[in-house]
């Protein structure tokens, strides 16, 4: 956006309208039984509960000076209930129904962008999430009037409570837009609810440490605000990745999907990285770093499945969107579309944090032990994982191509399993397997490499999966090359001639 | 804006819904699309409102593509589909009032544009409806509102006229002719073949996912049906005379197939007019007592039976 235009977007706040995604939703929500209904339950209890604290305490002879604060627990524990279970649920199965194909509405026939199809959904679940929030609002400021709850916990926790909701809500939206069937997606809604109680226990013991240990005091440290922070930014990281994949997911084949989930990524990977760094170096801990390495590679294995799921074939309106120039067009190869520039794209990544990493570690070598091997475990792990991925790519392309893509990313996982799991029936049936054949050496097994005993033997591994990979990358050359020469800009044809009219 | 269909191929599995057909359609033009059941019309159609993703081919719509660009093709197709999806919990009016928004239409504006289309397509008695509580007619015009409420050049109709009473269906025609006017290039199907006649300027035959005539109707009639059929009728009490009436006339030049049809004679003419008067002529000097002497122009409907095969 240009300046101008920004200027212009501020100066006609008057014609600012919302998503129409939320109003159509707001109103749909308003009228449906199932909010409506959830919400007049959420309020009986909440009266209910507060009777029998009252009514409780009028029994009692002494007073109890923490009333407010078990009242506020017990509320919280309502609120997070209510608005955990209810409201992911209600905004997943809203889109899923909308994600069905013979459902010609809203995700097609509209000019909505997915960018704000998907927005319209999360502000709507959000929107929800302060309408329970404040339908409990009354009763919480009753506690207030109480003893034993001071305000700046009650902030802190729903504040805490209301991050959780939207984030839950963002992981409902993800799913309901994966293209699954439909049973897995009970699946995924019972593992949800069972996880939501996971979510739940942890948030109230939170909650109830904070008000025991009164976090008025706590919220004078400074260590206090920034462990919340990180807290905070992880989570706000990992939404905004569901969010940046779930836009990806809504939009159509033909458009540059990989591309904003690429630079997320890649910024989230950069950010994270400083934050690290400056960790260390406040600290003097170089094992601070690794609290990025890591998520690093588990969030990189993922993105490598992906990547190998893609397909090769750019579409026109990918190709018309590629730089000329050189260098750019270098940079565009890599984090656009296709199986090639985005392997590029996880090498890369996962090479620079191995060796920041390295260089960190060596630079404050303070309390950090067991560097060898661990670097030698991530090194063979990611040369086992690009093997995979290569020969699983290579058999697809020559011999599955007209299959979709996505076997590619299936047989990745298929071939480590498999190689994982053979051996070991095969040692079954011969009547040796044992702990012991698990824990010695198999070559070729990515799991052996952390079941593995003796971290002498790990050197094993390092050498045969390299060897592997390069191999792999032998047989794959031809194949890269040939996506790196048709990574160019659509040549302009000359317009035709106007098609003849109909016969 | 002018509508390419370019070898398009659908496959849902092994059934092949649309097999490599191509016709185009442009401003102004009312194509109409017909085939049995199955044939492939919808499959079509939702291709070319971007719902479904062909196999193979492409739609261009003024050389936008609906795989590159599905969303600014988006903007120019107006979709009308078979069914309205049932919210129990939305009206007519917040749900046009949606669509309007969705297409980026403002204020004053989209007020105006909603109530001009609620009264275009007759709903702003049942705006405060519920979706769920409309009859099928009531839907089929809600549906129809939605597609134009952004004013689309192109307009795809699902069977638009099943579930419409007689009033509306006149209505609907008059409403689709007034559209073509206003040079919107519109794709309707419809299984009532006669009323296409009246509307459609061009045609589209379509049974198992193959293109079997397409074409403006004039041209589509002038080769599936190149010959004009002509009935005779003799005088009550002379109906004895017709199997003499046969022989005689398939001994007349220019004459074929004749035959018998509720005591009225019928025969393809494969002369032109002047062979016609000759063979009246011919039959009233032989004093036959001829009292209805009409040639039947050929319509959608005979077209139909001639080129498809039946069977779905
Ligand atoms: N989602 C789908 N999955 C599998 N097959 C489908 C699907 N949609 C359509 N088909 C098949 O494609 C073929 C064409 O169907 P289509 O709905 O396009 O026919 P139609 O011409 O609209 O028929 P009708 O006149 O009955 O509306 C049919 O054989 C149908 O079974
Ligand atoms: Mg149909």
């Amino acid at each position: 956006m240009s300046r101008a235009s920004i200027k212009s977007h501020f100066t006609n706040w008057r014609e600012w309208e919302l998503n129409p995604i939320v109003i159509k939703e707001l109103r749909q929500a308003v009228r449906s039984w199932a909010v409506t209904g959830m919400l007049l339950l959420f309020l009986t209890v909440l009266f209910i509960t507060s009777l029998i604290f009252l009514v409780g305490q009028s029994f009692e002879v002494s007073e109890n000076i923490q009333l407010g604060g078990s009242m506020f627990s017990a509320f919280v524990v309502i609120l997070a209930g209510a608005s955990i279970f209810f409201i992911p649920l209600y905004v997943g199965v809203r889109v899923a129904a909308e994600r069905q194909e013979n459902n010609p509405d809203l995700l097609y026939v509209s000019s909505l962008s997915p960018f704000r199809i998907v927005l319209g959904k999360f502000l709507c679940g959000a929107y929800m999430a302060v309408l329970f929030f404040s339908a409990c609002m009354p009763f919480m400021a009753f506690t207030n009037l109480l003893r034993g709850v001071d305000l700046p916990t009650v902030f802190l926790v729903l504040a805490l409570l209301f991050l959780v909701v939207c984030a839950a809500n963002m992981v409902a939206i993800f799913l309901a837009c994966l293209p699954m069937s439909r049973p897995f997606k009970y699946l995924f809604v019972i593992y949800g609810i069972f996880q939501s109680f996971g979510i739940i226990s942890t948030l109230i013991g939170t909650s109830f440490l904070m008000m025991r240990s009164g976090v008025g005091a706590m919220m004078t440290g400074k260590d206090f605000w920034i462990g919340v922070a990180t807290g905070v930014g992880v989570g706000a990281a990992l939404t905004g990745l569901l969010f940046v994949l779930t836009v990806a997911l809504v939009s159509p084949p033909s458009a540059n999907r990989a591309l904003p989930v690429r630079i997320y990524l890649t910024a989230s990977w950069l950010a994270g990285g400083l934050l690290g760094f400056s960790w260390v170096a406040q600290t003097g801990d170089a094992s601070r770093m690794l609290a990025w390495t890591y998520p690093t590679f588990g969030v990189m294995m993922f993105a490598l499945l992906a990547t190998v799921s893609n397909a090769d074939q750019l579409s026109q309106r990918v190709r018309r969107t590629i730089p000329h120039a050189r260098w750019k067009r270098a940079l565009a190869f890599v984090f656009y579309n296709g199986a090639a520039g985005g392997l590029i794209w996880v090498a890369g990544i996962l090479v620079a944090t191995f060796l920041i990493t390295d260089e960190v570690v060596t630079a404050f070598p303070k309390s950090y032990a067991t560097t060898a091997a661990n670097e030698h475990w991530f090194a063979t792990t990611t040369a086992y994982a690009f093997a995979y991925a290569l020969s699983a790519l290579i058999i697809h392309r020559r011999f599955l191509s007209r299959r979709p893509p996505k076997l590619a990313g299936l047989l990745t996982v298929l071939l480590a399993g498999a190689w994982a799991i053979v051996p070991s029936i095969g040692l079954f049936f011969l009547n040796q397997l044992s702990w012991k054949s698990v824990e010695g050496l198999q070559l070729g097994n990515v799991f052996n490499v952390a079941f593995l005993r003796d971290d002498g033997q790990l050197l094993y591994h390092l050498y045969f999966a390299f060897s592997w990979l390069l191999v792999m990358l032998v047989i794959n050359a031809g194949w890269f090359m040939r996506q790196v020469r048709i990574f160019q800009p659509p040549v302009p044809v000359p317009v035709e001639n106007a098609p003849p009219a109909p016969k | 804006m002018k509508v390419q269909v370019k070898n398009l191929r659908k496959e849902f599995g092994k059934t092949v819904a649309v097999d490599d057909i191509t016709f185009s359609f442009d401003s102004g033009h009312v194509f109409g699309f017909v085939g049995p059941n199955g044939a492939g019309k919808t499959t079509t159609m939702r291709i070319i409102a971007t719902i479904e993703e062909p196999t193979q081919g492409d739609i261009l719509l003024n050389g936008i593509s609906v795989c590159e660009e599905p969303e600014l093709a988006r903007r120019a197709v107006g979709y009308v589909p078979d069914t309205l999806p049932a919210h129990a919990d939305i009206t007519v009016h917040e749900y046009l009032d949606f669509y309007a928004r969705a297409y980026g239409l403002r204020g004053k504006k989209r007020t105006q544009a909603i109530e001009a289309i609620e009264e275009f397509t007759n709903v702003t008695g049942i705006r405060e409806k519920h979706l769920k509580a409309l009859s099928k007619g009531m839907k089929q015009r809600v549906s129809l509102g939605r597609a134009l409420v952004y004013d689309p050049d192109v307009l795809i109709l699902d069977e638009p006229a099943a579930g419409l009473d007689p009033r509306a269906r006149v209505e609907l025609r008059e409403l689709l002719m007034l559209l073509a006017e206003r040079k919107k290039a519109i794709l309707i199907s419809s299984h009532i073949l006669t009323e296409l006649t009246e509307i459609c300027n061009g045609v589209v035959i379509i049974e198992r996912g193959k293109i079997l005539e397409t074409g403006t109707i004039d041209d589509v009639l002038k080769k599936s049906a190149p010959r004009r059929t002509v009935a005779i009728r003799l005088l009550e009490g002379n109906h004895h005379q017709n199997p003499q009436l046969l022989k005689e006339l398939l001994q007349t030049p220019f004459v074929v197939n004749a035959r018998d049809v509720a005591n009225e004679i019928h025969f393809e003419l494969t002369g032109d007019e002047s062979a016609a008067c000759d063979i009246l002529g011919g039959l009233i000097a032989k004093r036959y007592k001829i009292i209805e002497f009409r040639q039947t122009k050929a319509n959608l409907e005979d077209i139909f039976m001639n080129v498809t095969k039946g069977g779905v």
